[in-house]
């Protein structure tokens, strides 16, 4: 499953976290999904249709979204991803993760001579 | 419920194919419009925002691919691809095709037909519940500091079974026949006299009937018998009755009291009755003599090594208190499985691992066939390259389309190693146990089918991951100029196959060196023209020794006047028939412990015998006529045995008196003569030193008559039998055999290491000439332009010849050298195997490497002539 990863673009594992971030705040298509990532993260991370569909297809078959066909706002069909409950439970436990994870290194990278 | 989603979605993308790619392309689509249509509102044209979203997403199919293959069903959907794809590649190139398979069914033929011998003789468990647990115990003797088993004698056997710790039960037995009379012809019954502990310790019971009680084991008590299931059918029609019935043995009544199942087998070749040994009052008197064969079963959670030790002690004590006859005796105990095939698996373990070489020999030939091919495919690659496929996605391929390869192979293989199954039973020696056994059964297939991947794996591997490091452009360089370094690595594994074949070669030009050596020793007599017949008279037709010495003495004068027999002699035990009968002796005024006496073979034998099989007078007399109960006591000497115990010389004159040992007690005689050497126990065994005692003066039931005729008259055969059987219609006549038939059946075992080893050889001698021979054929192909500016700036036919044969001999010679390297590790590993020549022998190399070479000038000769006619106008037009 290895996507190839462009440099500037997100590290890989993290995508999958901010897609669900993204979805648990309201049903999206593939392209807003994009969009909204880009927008959020001041352009610092730009997601392309090739990491996209990928980790969508994999979100789907682990369970955690779920795709279902509407109509957009231009009145076009388009697959609109949404969280399932077992989604949520898994963004819940990865944020809480990160959060861990992100204090740790911040902590490393903030010590001062004296404390290393 | 993750694992329900896994599989659910996979298989909804397998089944409904084509509605999950409908879906995929629509949402594409849709990303698509959506994309362009933001760039629009940021005030981009619409044929730019739709050129730079394309320039975005990249190809199309790619990121289809990349969806695709995050499901687990791709996985096979791509292996059933690779699989259709690959047999089209097979089906395109019929001759590579074939001969791939060709040389790989031969190496994995060989391969299977050779494991299959080894599983039935090494691998297979012992027909026995928890045969594991079934040890043989043997006494074994210390000569010059190499422990030889040696059957036990009936006091030692019943101190160990009695005052042991390790065993839950443990038995002795000897085999011998029976000749079944009183219905027309004596019919000849392998029988197995064992004691009372033989059922618990094999964990086997009759069918039918009961076992022996241990009171059985007394003389005058031993008359039942437990008949096999086979000759319950044959002699009782399997009728259930036969329990209790009298049948006549040695014309003697022995009572019915069991039938053993159909399944059971002991020993492993087989026998038809099973009776009690019969021992009498003096049993525990005879600890000298040594006939017996133990087996026991360990209990449950004794080790071998405890049980060693537990004899150890035991047999310690026994020399403590019988010095004159256990003093020089140990004991030890070995898993009878492995007891069985000690002799014979070092042999099987070498013919293994050379068989393995010829499968590395075969893959190497293919991986260089591959690669040859792969050049050609580099193109085919670039395609599929630029088109989206990863790495891991082309080394998939290309191994899928090995495994078809190996696995066509392994089926065409399995057809090879049915012949050679049908011949290694046919032509196979008899005394390998179980090799009659051997099938293309389970386990066998196992092993064909993992050998055929494993040689996918390694004969595929290389091309594939040589193919797949390079990026597009680097195929399509590749192949329109194929590198250096490509011809490198083919040239090395040809130098690879040529030098394990010249190692082979020389392992096999050993063997057959060291065969013909044997073959052409002498067994110090004459066989040709001699025929042998066993003949067993029952004893209970003759009172004594004198009236059993009138029996031979009519036997050999009726045989004698038969048309076309030029002499006639009797002997027990026969030269190379597997039998023998020693005894330790002592010499008159030669006061020696009795522990310390040296022991010798004895054979009886008529006056003729010396005559009839020409074995050489080399002092005194032969024995004469006269030579019979109430004469003179007289003995013969071998020379070995004169040398060895009367080194000077003075061997005529000395009395002799024999020791206990078989029950042979009373025998005492005057050498009255010296005579030659026979090689009783085969033509590559060491020459035992021997006595002979006349047969009219040892009262002996049973022996061989051995007949010198004049070419074999037809009908002589038949027309012995029938004389000899007129004497006494009881008495058990063999088959006649001719001698040079056991001289020639005792190297069988060498005579099939020979062929098998040679067989393998001659594998990896054609396919190394094959390997040189598409080498050669590649690169003159490649370098056809070449040969064809050459021609046409005047070399001529022979120069280019020349140039072509160069470059493979260069890479023969190479592989010659490393092979002669490689040829002097064979002297471990062949020692066992040689006799009379040296692993390094210069001539046998010299040979080799000579044929090697003959191989490699034809196989780049063929070639190079190609080359020679390549015609310059066609060359220089050529791509």
């Amino acid at each position: 499953m290895a996507t190839p990863q462009k440099p500037g673009s997100v590290v890989q594992g993290t995508l999958d976290m901010l897609i669900l971030k993204t979805l648990a705040l309201e049903p999206m298509h593939g392209y807003g999904v994009g969009l909204r990532i880009e927008q959020i993260s001041k352009g610092v991370f730009q997601v392309n249709a090739g990491s996209l569909f990928p980790a969508f297809r994999r979100l789907e078959r682990q369970g955690w979204i779920r795709g279902e066909w509407r109509a957009t706002e231009n009145n076009r069909r388009a697959k609109y991803y949404m969280l399932t409950d077992a989604g949520r439970k898994k963004l819940k436990s990865e944020a809480r993760e990160w959060q861990t994870q992100s204090a740790a290194i911040a902590r490393i990278l903030e010590a001062t001579s004296g404390e290393v | 419920m993750r694992l329900v989603n896994i599989i659910s979605g996979g298989l909804r993308a397998l089944f409904g194919k084509q509605r999950v790619e409908q879906e995929l392309d629509e949402e594409l689509r849709c990303y698509m419009e959506s994309a362009v249509e933001h760039k629009m509102r940021e005030g981009m044209g619409r044929e730019e925002a739709a050129r730079e979203v394309r320039m975005e997403m990249g190809s199309r199919e790619a990121l289809k691919e990349q969806v695709r293959e995050v499901g687990w069903e791709t996985r096979i959907e791509s292996f059933l691809q690779d699989l259709r794809y690959g047999l089209r590649m097979l089906r395109k190139n019929p001759s590579l095709t074939s001969v791939a398979v060709l040389a790989l069914a031969l190496g994995i033929g060989a391969n299977t037909a050779m494991f299959s011998v080894i599983e039935a003789v090494l691998l297979r468990p012992l027909p026995y519940r928890d045969a594991n647990e079934i040890v043989r115990v043997a006494s074994t003797w210390d000569r010059n500091g190499t422990l030889t088993s040696y059957t036990s004698s009936p006091p030692d056997f019943f101190d160990w079974r009695d005052q042991n710790r390790s065993f839950s039960s443990m038995f002795a037995y000897h085999t011998g026949e029976f000749a079944l009379t009183g219905q027309g012809e004596a019919k000849r019954v392998r029988a197995v006299m064992a004691t009372a502990g033989m059922f618990s310790t094999l964990q086997a019971e009759p069918m039918l009937g009961r076992e022996f009680a241990p009171e059985e084991n007394r003389k005058g008590a031993n008359h039942v018998v437990i008949l096999s299931h086979s000759l319950w059918q044959a002699a009782f029609a399997g009728a259930a009755d036969a329990i209790g019935k009298t049948i006549q043995l040695d014309s003697e009544p022995y009572t019915i009291i069991g039938v053993m199942p159909a399944d059971f087998r002991f020993p492993l070749s087989g026998s038809d009755a099973f009776a009690p040994i019969g021992f009498d009052d003096k049993v525990m008197t005879q600890r000298g003599a040594h006939y017996l064969a133990v087996l026991g079963r360990l209990q449950s959670g004794v080790t071998l090594a405890q049980a060693n030790d537990d004899l150890s002690a035991i047999m310690a004590q026994l020399r403590k208190l019988y010095p004159d006859k256990d003093g020089k005796w140990g004991v030890r105990a070995q898993l009878w499985s492995a007891a069985l095939v000690s002799d014979i698996r070092p042999a099987l373990l070498v013919l293994l691992g050379a068989v393995g070489l010829v499968a590395l020999i075969a893959c190497a030939n293919i991986s260089n066939l591959l690669l040859a091919r792969a050049t050609v495919r580099h193109r085919e690659l670039a395609m599929r390259r630029a088109l989206g496929a990863g790495r891991s996605r082309l080394v998939r391929q290309m191994l899928t389309e090995g495994l078809l390869l190996a696995l066509l192979a392994g089926g065409a293989s399995l057809l090879l190693a049915h012949w050679a199954l049908v011949s290694i039973v046919h032509f196979g020696p008899a005394d390998i146990p179980r090799l009659a056994s051997v099938a293309l059964n389970g386990p066998v297939l196992a092993f064909a089918m993992s050998m055929s991947i494993a040689c996918a794996l390694l004969f595929a591997l290389i091309p594939a991951l040589r193919s797949s490091a390079l990026d597009a452009a680097g195929l399509l360089r590749m192949s329109m100029s194929p590198s250096r370094e490509a011809g490198r690595l083919r040239g090395a594994l040809l130098v690879g196959e040529v030098a394990l074949s010249m190692m082979l070669l020389a392992g096999a030009g050993l063997l057959v060196r060291s065969f013909v050596g044997l073959s052409s020793l002498s067994p110090g007599f004459d066989p040709k023209s001699v025929l042998t017949m066993s003949i067993a008279v029952p004893d209970a037709h003759y009172k004594n020794s004198a009236a059993l010495q009138s029996y031979w003495d009519q036997a050999l004068t009726q045989l004698r006047s038969l048309p076309g027999v030029a002499s006639v002699a009797a002997v027990t035990p026969l030269p190379l028939s597997g039998d023998d009968f020693s005894s330790s002796f002592r010499v008159e005024g030669r006061s020696v412990p009795e522990k310390d006496e040296p022991s010798a073979e004895l054979r009886f034998a008529s006056p003729d015998y010396f005559r009839t099989l020409a074995i050489p007078l080399r002092q005194g007399r032969a024995f004469a006529e006269a030579d019979r109960l109430g004469a003179a006591r007289v003995l013969l000497i071998s020379e070995t045995a004169s040398r060895m115990f009367f080194p000077a010389g003075d061997a005529i004159g000395q009395k002799i008196k024999f020791g206990a040992s078989g029950g042979y007690e009373k025998n005492e005689g005057e050498i009255v003569g010296v005579v030659g050497d026979v090689r009783h126990f085969g033509v590559d065994a060491p020459v035992p030193p021997t006595f002979y005692v006349p047969l009219a003066q040892s009262g002996m039931d049973s022996a061989a008559v051995v007949m010198r005729t004049q070419g074999f008259p037809a009908g002589l055969m038949q027309a012995a039998r029938k004389v000899v059987q007129a004497i006494d219609r009881d008495a058990l006549v063999g088959e006649p055999v001719p001698m040079e038939t056991l001289v020639s059946a005792s190297l069988g075992q060498r005579r099939f290491y020979m062929m098998l080893l040679g067989g393998f050889a001659a594998l990896a001698l054609i396919l190394a000439a094959v390997g040189l021979y598409g080498v050669i054929s590649y690169s003159v192909a490649q370098r056809t332009q070449e040969v064809g500016i050459r021609v046409a700036l005047g070399a001529s036919g022979s120069d280019v010849v020349a140039m072509v044969m160069r470059q493979g001999l260069r890479l023969a010679a190479v592989g010659l050298a490393i092979g002669l390297a490689l040829a002097l590790v064979l002297k471990s590993v062949l020692r066992g195997l040689l006799v009379g020549v040296s692993a390094t022998d210069p001539a046998t190399l010299a040979v080799t490497a000579l044929v090697l070479l003959i191989v490699a000038v034809l196989a780049s000769y063929v070639p190079a002539r190609r080359a020679a006619r390549v015609d310059p106008m066609v060359a220089l037009r050529f791509d």
